[in-house]
C-alpha cells in the first residue's frame, strides 16, 4: 500500500495558500535563485526559505532526520569543493591565497598541500546558501500538501489526467520506498546480516548489497503491478475523468503567484544587465597574500 | 401477461457463462486453465477453492479481462457477462460489470482518504460531482462504514481496509462481484463480517464468486456452488453440499464435525504429537522474558502497554489478537528490531538494547509475515544458506540443514529454482525455511499459515513441531484451529496489552472474552470443548475421530 509523507493540517504559511499557487511560487523561487551566485543576493532567498521554514508549522522533532540529512548534505559539498577547489573554477579565473597549509610528508614526492584562497572560501558560503534555500523550500512541501490532493493540483496545473495521476503516485512512491527499505533491511538483519559489516572491493560490496536492493527492487515493480491492476480494474484512463476535489484561487493565490513572477522576472533583468556573479569581498581580498 | 422481451432475455441469460476457457501465460509452456465450463445464476455465491497454484487467480483475471489486456498468454474459449463477449468490451465497460477485490485490500487502495478511494472508479467514469458522492455515500452507507468517510486508508484497520476496498468496487454498480481471498490477512470477527457482507449482497441479487482458502468460514454464509480446481482444471463443480464428500479432507478444510464423521470411517494414521510437548518447564530459566515493556512509534500513542511475559523451554505459544493490536510489535521485540520505550527484554537472560539483531538471530529465528521482503538469491538453495552463513555455520553442516528445512516445507528437488519465480505460498514455504535452516533454538512466525492452502500448511506445521532443536516456538495467527492442534499455551493480545494468558483450554473457552477480542470460535474447537471430560489436552478433527471409534 503506498504511504503517505507526514501530513497534517498545520497553522501554516504554505497550507493558507491553494496548493498550485504554492507549487507555482516554488517553481519560480527555484529559478530565481538558480540566476545567482552573489552571496548578497542568495542571502535574501535563503532568508525568505528560513522565514517560510519558521512559519510552516513544522516541528523541529517531525523533520529532525530530514534536516540533519540537508545541513549534513550541503555541508559535506561545501567542505568538498572547499578543499578540493573543484566546483567553482567557473566563477573565478584567479584565486587570492589567504593560507596556504603544507604537509610535513610527502607521499611518493607529491607533498599534500590545502589552499585556502578568498575565491574557494566565498564560493563555499555562497553555495551553502544557495542550495539550502532549495532544498529547505523542497522538503516542506511533502509535509505541507495535502496527499488527497496531489493528483487534482498536478491537473490544476495543467497536467493530463494521466500525467497528474503518476506524479501523484511518484510523490507518493518515495516514502513508501523507505518503508519497503526499512521491512527488508529487518527481515534480513532477522538473518544475521549486517550492513556495517559488507566488506570488499567495490563489484563485491554491489553485490553484498543484494540482499536489500533485489527485494526491494522486486517489491517495488510488482507493487505497480498491482497499482496498475487496482486501476484498469477501476477504469482508469479509458478517458477524461472527473477530479472530485475542487480547488478555488483566492486573492492571495493571484497575488502570491504575481510575486513569484516578478521575483522571476526582476531576477532574469538582473542576471542579463550582469548583476548577481560570484562575488568576493574587498576585505576578503585584502586579506590575501 | 406477455413478458417484455429483454427483460425474457435477462432472465434467461446467466451473469457468468465460461465456456471451454483454457490459457497458457506467455512465458510459460504449459497451461494455466484446462478446458474451464461454468454458468453462475444472479443472486448465487460460487466459493472457488482448491490448492495453492491450481489457477484460482489466473481464472479471475480472465474474468475481470485482466487476462488477456494485462498479462499476455494464449486464450481460447469464451466467456459472457450478461451475453457479451468479454473480449468484445472495454475494459470500462467491464469495470461496471464485475467489481474485483484483489486479495490483499493494501495492494488495492489508491486513495489516501476513503472518500477518494470508494470515489476512484467513478471519477474514472467521468460521472457528475453530485453523482460520485451519492454513490460513494450508498456504498459507505450498504456496508455501514460511513464513520470512516474522512479518515485516512493508511490508518485503518485490516478489516476496515477491506470493507473500503469493497465500497470502492460495490460504488461502481457491478453486477458481478469477484473477491480473490478476501480473508487471507483478516482477523476472525472481521472475516465474519466480509462473509455476512457477501451473503447479504448475494441475496440482494448481486452474483458473488468467492475465491478462498478458508473454507469452514466460507461454508458458514451457505454458498450455492463450489468449484474445486487441482492443476488448472475444475475437479468438482456442483452445489457446495456435494464438496464434503467429493474432496479429500485433507486438502480443504472442512467443518470438524464432517471431518469427525469421514474419519471415523476410514481411521486414518493419526499425526505424531508436537515433539515440544511435556517439555515445559515453567520453573526453568526462561527463554525470553519481558519486564513491564511498552513501546509506540509516536509518542502519542502506545502499541504496547507494560507488558509482562517469560517464554520457557518447551512452550508452544500461539498469539492471537486483532488486526492492529501489537502482537508483530510485541514479537519485534525478542529479536531486537525494536527496542522498549520503557522496560526491558532479556533473551537468555541479557538485555537486547546491549546484543544487536544478528547476535539474537542466532538464538532466535524470525520468519517475517510478507515473504516478498527478504527473498533475494538466485536459488532456492542459496536462499536458504544465506541465514546460517551470516551465523558462521560450516559450509557441510549448512548444505544438511537446508536439505532438511527443504523436506519440512515439502519442496525437496527445488533447490535451483529461483525464488522469486515461485507462487506467493511457495515463496512463503521459502521463507519459513530459510529460518528453519538457522537453526536456532527459538522460532518465531508471524502468520505462517496466511495465503497457504489447508495441506501445505498443516503438512508444514506438523513437520517444524518434529524439529529436535527447538526449546520454544511463538506464532502469530488469526486460524484459532492453528492454537487449538499445535499450542501449549495461548496469549490473547489486543490495544498492546495480553488480555489472557494461560493453556489453550483456559483461554480458548471463555467465549465472551474471545469475541470481546474479535476472535471467533471454530467447529474443532467446539468439538473439543464437547469432549472435554473425555480428553487431556486439544486435539485435531481425525483425532478427535478415534477418540470416538476407542
Amino acid at each position: 500500500m503506498l504511504v503517505t509523507w507526514r501530513y497534517r493540517k498545520r497553522n501554516s504559511i504554505i497550507q493558507s495558500f491553494d496548493p498550485r499557487a504554492w507549487i507555482l511560487f516554488f517553481v519560480c523561487f527555484l529559478a530565481s535563485t538558480l540566476f545567482f551566485w552573489d552571496l548578497r543576493y542568495l542571502a535574501f532567498f535563503f532568508g525568505l526559505a528560513i522565514f517560510v521554514a519558521f512559519r510552516s508549522g513544522i516541528a523541529w522533532k517531525e523533520m529532525r532526520r530530514a534536516w540533519l540529512f540537508i545541513i549534513g548534505f550541503v555541508l559535506f559539498f561545501a567542505l568538498l569543493t572547499f578543499l578540493t577547489g573543484r566546483g567553482g573554477i567557473e566563477l573565478y579565473k584567479e584565486e587570492h591565497d589567504l593560507a596556504v597549509l603544507k604537509a610535513g610528508f610527502d607521499i611518493l614526492g607529491w607533498q599534500p598541500t590545502l589552499r585556502i584562497t578568498a575565491e574557494r572560501t566565498m564560493f563555499a558560503f555562497s553555495m551553502i546558501a544557495r542550495v539550502s534555500s532549495i532544498a529547505m523550500m523542497t522538503i516542506l512541501i511533502p509535509y505541507s500538501l495535502n496527499p488527497a490532493l496531489y493528483g487534482v493540483t498536478f491537473r490544476g496545473l495543467g497536467f493530463s489526467d494521466k500525467i497528474a495521476y503518476a506524479m501523484d503516485l511518484t510523490m507518493r512512491f518515495i516514502p513508501t520506498f523507505g518503508r519497503d527499505f526499512t521491512q527488508t533491511m529487518d527481515a534480513q538483519r532477522a538473518r544475521g546480516y549486517e550492513l556495517d559489516k559488507v566488506r570488499g572491493g567495490l563489484l563485491d560490496q554491489v553485490r553484498r548489497l543484494a540482499p536489500l536492493v533485489v527485494p526491494v527492487t522486486i517489491h517495488a515493480l510488482s507493487g505497480s503491478e498491482d497499482i496498475i491492476d487496482a486501476m484498469d480494474l477501476r477504469a482508469f484512463g479509458v478517458g477524461p475523468r472527473t477530479w472530485l476535489d475542487e480547488l478555488k484561487y483566492t486573492r492571495r493565490d493571484y497575488a502570491l503567484i504575481a510575486f513569484g513572477i516578478l521575483m522571476v522576472a526582476l531576477s532574469l533583468t538582473l542576471a542579463m544587465w550582469g548583476y548577481g556573479k560570484f562575488w568576493v569581498p574587498d576585505f576578503l581580498l585584502a586579506l590575501a597574500h | 401477461m406477455a413478458s417484455h422481451p429483454k427483460e425474457e432475455r435477462m432472465s434467461t441469460t446467466p451473469p457468468l457463462l465460461i465456456e471451454n476457457l483454457s490459457f497458457r501465460y506467455r512465458s510459460r509452456s504449459e497451461l494455466a486453465l484446462k478446458n474451464i465450463n461454468l454458468r453462475v445464476e444472479a443472486g448465487q455465491v460460487l466459493l472457488i477453492a482448491g490448492a495453492s497454484g491450481c489457477g484460482k487467480t489466473t481464472l479471475a483475471r480472465c474474468i475481470n479481462g485482466l487476462i488477456p489486456r494485462s498479462y499476455k498468454g494464449e486464450l481460447t474459449g469464451r466467456i459472457l457477462i450478461q451475453g457479451q463477449d468479454i473480449r468484445a468490451i472495454s475494459l470500462a465497460r467491464i469495470s461496471q460489470l464485475i467489481g474485483t477485490v484483489l486479495q490483499d485490500p493494501e495492494r488495492q487502495i489508491l486513495g489516501t482518504k476513503v472518500l477518494n478511494e470508494v470515489a476512484f472508479g467513478l471519477e474514472n467514469l467521468q460521472l457528475s460531482r453530485k453523482e460520485i458522492l451519492q454513490r460513494v455515500d450508498a456504498a459507505l452507507e450498504r456496508l455501514k462504514i460511513s464513520h470512516l468517510r474522512e479518515r485516512e486508508t493508511f490508518h485503518l484497520s485490516g478489516g476496515e481496509k477491506q470493507k473500503v476496498a469493497l465500497a470502492g468496487v460495490l460504488a461502481m454498480q457491478p453486477s458481478l462481484l469477484m473477491l480473490d481471498e478476501p480473508l487471507a490477512s483478516l482477523d476472525p470477527a472481521s472475516a465474519q463480517e466480509t462473509l455476512d457482507i457477501v451473503r447479504q449482497l448475494a441475496d440482494e441479487g448481486m452474483t458473488i464468486l468467492l475465491i478462498e482458502h478458508r473454507v469452514e468460514d466460507v461454508l458458514r454464509i451457505a454458498p450455492e456452488q463450489t468449484i474445486y480446481m487441482t492443476g488448472g482444471e475444475i475437479r468438482y463443480f456442483g452445489p457446495t453440499a456435494g464438496l464434503e464428500e467429493a474432496v479429500d479432507y485433507s486438502e480443504i478444510k472442512l467443518p470438524a464435525e464432517k471431518i469427525i464423521q469421514r474419519a471415523a470411517r476410514t481411521r486414518p494414521t493419526p499425526p505424531p504429537p508436537p515433539r515440544l510437548t511435556g517439555r515445559s518447564t515453567t520453573s526453568s530459566r526462561p527463554l525470553v522474558r519481558f519486564e513491564n515493556v511498552s513501546f509506540g512509534y509516536e509518542t502519542e500513542r502506545s502499541v504496547l502497554q507494560g507488558i509482562n511475559l517469560s517464554i520457557h523451554p518447551g512452550e508452544i505459544v500461539a498469539i492471537l489478537g486483532p488486526n492492529g493490536a501489537g502482537k508483530t510489535t510485541l514479537v519485534k521485540h525478542a529479536i531486537g528490531l525494536l527496542k522498549p520505550k520503557s522496560g526491558k527484554v532479556w533473551i537468555d537472560e541479557q538485555d537486547t538494547h546491549s546484543l544487536s539483531v544478528a547476535q539474537i538471530a542466532g538464538q532466535l529465528g524470525y520468519v517475517f509475515q510478507s515473504p516478498s521482503h527478504m527473498l533475494f538469491a538466485p536459488t532456492v538453495r542459496e536462499e536458504l544458506s544465506f541465514g546460517p552463513t551470516n551465523l558462521n555455520h560450516k559450509p557441510e553442516a549448512i548444505a544438511q540443514q537446508v536439505q532438511e528445512a527443504l523436506q519440512i516445507v515439502n519442496m525437496s528437488g527445488m533447490e535451483n529454482i529461483a525464488p522469486l519465480s515461485l507462487s506467493f505460498g511457495q515463496q512463503k514455504r521459502v521463507s519459513i525455511a530459510a529460518i528453519l535452516a538457522m537453526r536456532s533454538r527459538i522460532l518465531v512466525m508471524d502468520e505462517p499459515t496466511a495465503g497457504q492452502d489447508y495441506r501445505n500448511y498443516m503438512q508444514f506445521m506438523d513437520a517444524i513441531m518434529q524439529m529436535p532443536n527447538f526449546d520454544a516456538i511463538l506464532f502469530i495467527t488469526h486460524d484459532v484451529d492453528m492454537a487449538v492442534i499445535y499450542a501449549t499455551r495461548v496469549l490473547l493480545v489486543n490495544n498492546g496489552q495480553i488480555v489472557a494468558d494461560g493453556s489453550p483450554a483456559e483461554v480458548l473457552s471463555d467465549f465472551d472474552r474471545l469475541r470481546a477480542n474479535r476472535v471467533v470460535p471454530t467447529s474443532l474447537l467446539l468439538a473439543n470443548l464437547q469432549r472435554r471430560g473425555q480428553l487431556q489436552s486439544f486435539k485435531r478433527a481425525e483425532e478427535l475421530a478415534l477418540e470416538t471409534t476407542h
